[in-house]
């Protein structure tokens, strides 16, 4: 008896695993990437269905910008996601890879644009930052040195108090990471060191964007939730995640400002706070009559991300109206991106 | 040979042993040696009863935490919300809410915006935070129940905002307070049990999700791990113990299995994203991937390869304490080779099979790293209908919800954990049940 159920089992599994292949068309919209994005996507997507039930649930997943965008542009067709979520603009070369998997043409869709925030617990010591001092706290070889011995902040600026550096930030996988060393740590980096400009452009970029390992800048991971429980546990370190996140939890953190501007919705949406920077979805536009109610998703976050939409409720802060009505038509008409405005 | 029972002193011819003295416990020496030795013992007890409590005391100080803020998100609260629908001017053809299109039909009437605005009459400008963001859909599902309500004024029962359950159950932002207190003045506020906690699926709403999905899609992928690893860890123990010859490669198999239990997960989800989710080029030919991305049987596909290991080493011990006795009586009297295994073995070892299935079983249900990497980490709104849909599990909608943004997923997290240790708790009541029922003694 045992024998035969021992044998039924095994067959059914077999099948089990045999039966299914996904040859066949998807029904649900996909959509991978930046965890910046994710919630303003997942947001769309529960809107996107609970205006019809009967639709198919789009999934959305949270790999951060860079893996991401490895998967979108691994191919076209079923398997592969519809939509990427990217905190930042596609690379040259993954819009090259794009190309060789035959995954072009691409939309480009800038949402709505997010904050780099930096920020530290209200019990904090009220830091006040210049991109400079953020530079040469952080940078893996500042000044073109071979390591960074600042371990206080007052070893990099007398003005600062004498607190350890320790800095919580997200991994090199994020794109709020590579947010932060375009918008914060290059300019700091050709203020603090205008010689660079000087050198080699993967010279440049390992003297101004890489990160110290050293111990004081943290990787916590694409959890932004850690970074604002660790910053509750311990006041004098400083935290940097997406804007929305500072905004929900305003009763605990406080926004440093940077060069005297704190970063805040009218800050950021003006262009005046320097850790602002545009978020985007890019779509297949192969997928667009393949997959179904794809265009009606996009034509849905078109219509969620205005200043009174539902996402600035949820954290996003609205793109100026030049903005959001070329992204409207770049839906509407399908426009691709045009691959000489890379760099 | 006086005594038959007493065996007889050896009496060799040589010496005599000289007569034993009675040992002294009076002296100093032997005082401080007894002494010294009750105190050992009396160490070593305590500490066993230190390490007793604090392991007690962990248990107690997670089950507290957890059933402490995990509780409230069980609960949910309403507000009565009064919706004068003519005054509105809605326009919807009645007939057609029985209609496949009714759910679009109400959302493009604008259903969303009226009751904002009925809100708002009934609460003053604070209303729309009153009322959840989805809201609506309860007066949605209300309307379709009997569309009869469109005509008049009905008051509906919406769930509340975050802010207004956390307001109530802890302290919130002092408008939300005065809101309450208002509201609770007015008896519009109900607290209830939130059904929806257990029907519905993953949602960016606190006040809408539900853990459903997840909890079917923990089921499918439990059943898929189940089904693969339990029938071939247990063929596995069974040709090892029974069949295989005992030489260098056996040896080196077993061997082989004892590391390949001790991997960590991680690189099981990476083993699993390669040969199930990976593409290979064979002969110009693009291959894979095999399995559908995200969905249940590739999480519990590769779950069933990290604790086969554990269940064959589980089931070789079990297979091995069964007495020889009974394989060579069933031999003696003419049983073969398989219905020695099948008919008198399995069924001896069953219940310590089990015990590492359990073990095994009870790994996978609370695994999480290697279903990232098979991409079960997705936002995936409602539950899985099938093996190859895409689905999440228990512990990674833990982690996804840990890590949102909104400050009411907090105790929803919580509440997720409760539910995942009955889970746990559950699978591991009925797999002792069948061990018991199977246990026999020799």
């Amino acid at each position: 008896m045992l024998g035969r159920l021992a044998l039924t089992m095994t067959l059914a599994a077999t099948l089990a695993a045999c039966g299914d292949s996904n040859g066949g068309a998807r029904t649900q919209i996909t959509a991978v990437g930046s965890s910046t994005v994710y919630p303003f996507t997942t947001r769309v997507a529960e809107a996107f269905r609970n205006q019809d039930s009967n639709r198919d649930a789009p999934v959305i997943e949270s790999t951060g910008t860079g893996g991401g965008m490895a998967r979108f542009c691994d191919g076209v067709g079923s398997e592969y996601p519809d939509i990427v979520d990217a905190s930042r603009r596609i690379k040259k070369s993954e819009y090259q890879k794009c190309e060789a998997n035959g995954a072009l043409p691409i939309l480009e869709i800038q949402i709505g644009m997010d904050g780099v925030a930096l920020a530290e617990s209200l019990q904090g010591p009220s830091f006040e930052l210049t991109k400079k001092d953020i530079y040469l706290a952080l940078a893996a070889h500042p000044m073109g040195k071979d390591t960074n011995s600042a371990q206080t902040w007052r070893d990099v600026n007398p003005a600062l108090p004498a607190i350890p550096i320790q800095v919580y930030g997200p991994p090199s996988t994020s794109g709020t990471r590579d947010a932060f060393a375009e918008l914060i740590m290059e300019p700091g980096c050709t203020e603090a060191f205008p010689q660079v400009e000087e050198r080699s452009s993967d010279d440049k970029k390992m003297v101004c964007m890489q990160l110290r390992s050293d111990g004081p800048y943290i990787d916590a991971g694409e959890n932004d939730n850690l970074i604002v429980q660790k910053l509750t546990a311990n006041p004098n370190a400083v935290g940097i995640f997406g804007y929305s996140y500072l905004e929900e939890n305003h009763d605990r953190l406080r926004g440093i400002p940077i060069e005297g501007v704190s970063p805040t919705y009218e800050t950021i949406a003006g262009g005046s706070y320097p850790g602002a920077r545009p978020l985007f979805i890019y779509v297949k536009a192969k997928h667009l009559n393949a997959v179904p109610g794809l265009k009606e998703f996009l034509r849905l976050y078109s219509t969620m991300w205005g200043p009174d939409g539902d996402l600035v409720k949820r954290g996003l802060i609205a793109a100026p109206q030049d903005v959001r009505d070329h992204a409207v038509e770049i839906i509407q008409q399908q426009i691709p991106l045009d691959a000489t405005t890379l760099d | 040979m006086s005594d038959p029972l007493m065996p007889e002193l050896p009496s060799a011819g040589g010496g005599t042993i000289a007569p034993r003295q009675p040992t002294d416990w009076t002296t100093d020496a032997m005082r401080q040696r007894i002494r010294k030795r009750y105190a050992r013992e009396r160490r070593f007890r305590r500490l066993g009863l230190v390490a007793v409590v604090m392991s007690a005391a962990f248990l107690a100080f997670l089950l507290v935490t957890m059933a402490s803020q995990g509780l409230g998100g069980f609960f949910r609260t309403e507000v009565a919300l009064p919706i004068d629908f003519p005054q509105t001017g809605i326009e919807v053809d009645k007939a057609a809410l029985d209609q496949p299109g009714a759910d679009l039909a109400l959302a493009g009437a604008g259903l969303e915006n009226i009751v904002g605005s009925a809100a708002i009459a009934a609460f003053g400008d604070y209303g729309p935070n009153v009322i959840s963001d989805n809201a609506w859909l309860t007066v949605r599902e209300a309307i379709k129940h009997d569309p009869s309500i469109l005509d008049g004024r009905a008051v509906i029962h919406v769930p509340a905002s975050a802010e207004i359950d956390r307001a109530i159950s802890e302290t919130g932002t002092p408008e939300a307070e005065a809101a309450v207190t208002k509201l609770q003045a007015e008896n519009a506020i109900t607290e209830g049990f939130n059904w929806r906690f257990l029907s519905a699926s993953d949602s960016t709403d606190p006040t809408q999700v539900g853990i459903w999905g997840a909890l079917k899609g923990s089921f499918f992928t439990m059943l898929v791990t189940f089904l693969i690893a339990f029938p071939v860890g247990v063929l596995a123990a069974i040709y090892l113990e029974e069949y295989a010859p005992k030489n260098r490669w056996t040896d080196l198999v077993e061997v082989s299995i004892n590391n390949l239990a001790a991997v960590p997960s991680i690189i099981f989800g990476l083993l699993g994203l390669a040969v199930f989710l990976g593409t290979w080029t064979l002969f110009g030919h693009k291959v894979g991937p095999l399995l559908p991305r995200s969905a249940a049987l590739v999480g519990g596909l590769t779950l069933a390869l990290m604790i086969m290991p554990v269940i064959v080493i589980a089931s070789r011990n079990a297979i091995k304490a069964v007495p020889p006795s009974i394989r060579d009586a069933a031999l003696g009297i003419g049983a073969s080779k398989v219905q020695v295994v099948f008919h008198h073995v399995l069924p001896l070892a069953l219940p310590g099979i089990l015990t590492g299935t359990i073990i095994g079983m009870a790994r996978a249900l609370g695994e999480t790293a290697p279903l990232l990497l098979v991409g079960m980490r997705a936002f995936i709104a409602t539950p899985p209908d099938s093996l190859t849909d895409k689905a999440t599990v228990l512990p990674v909608q833990i982690f996804l919800w840990s890590d949102e943004v909104s400050r009411g997923f907090v105790e929803k997290t919580s509440a997720a954990i409760i539910v995942l240790l009955v889970f746990l708790l559950a699978m591991n009541a009925v797999a002792i049940y069948l061990r018991n029922k199977f246990e026999t003694r020799w």
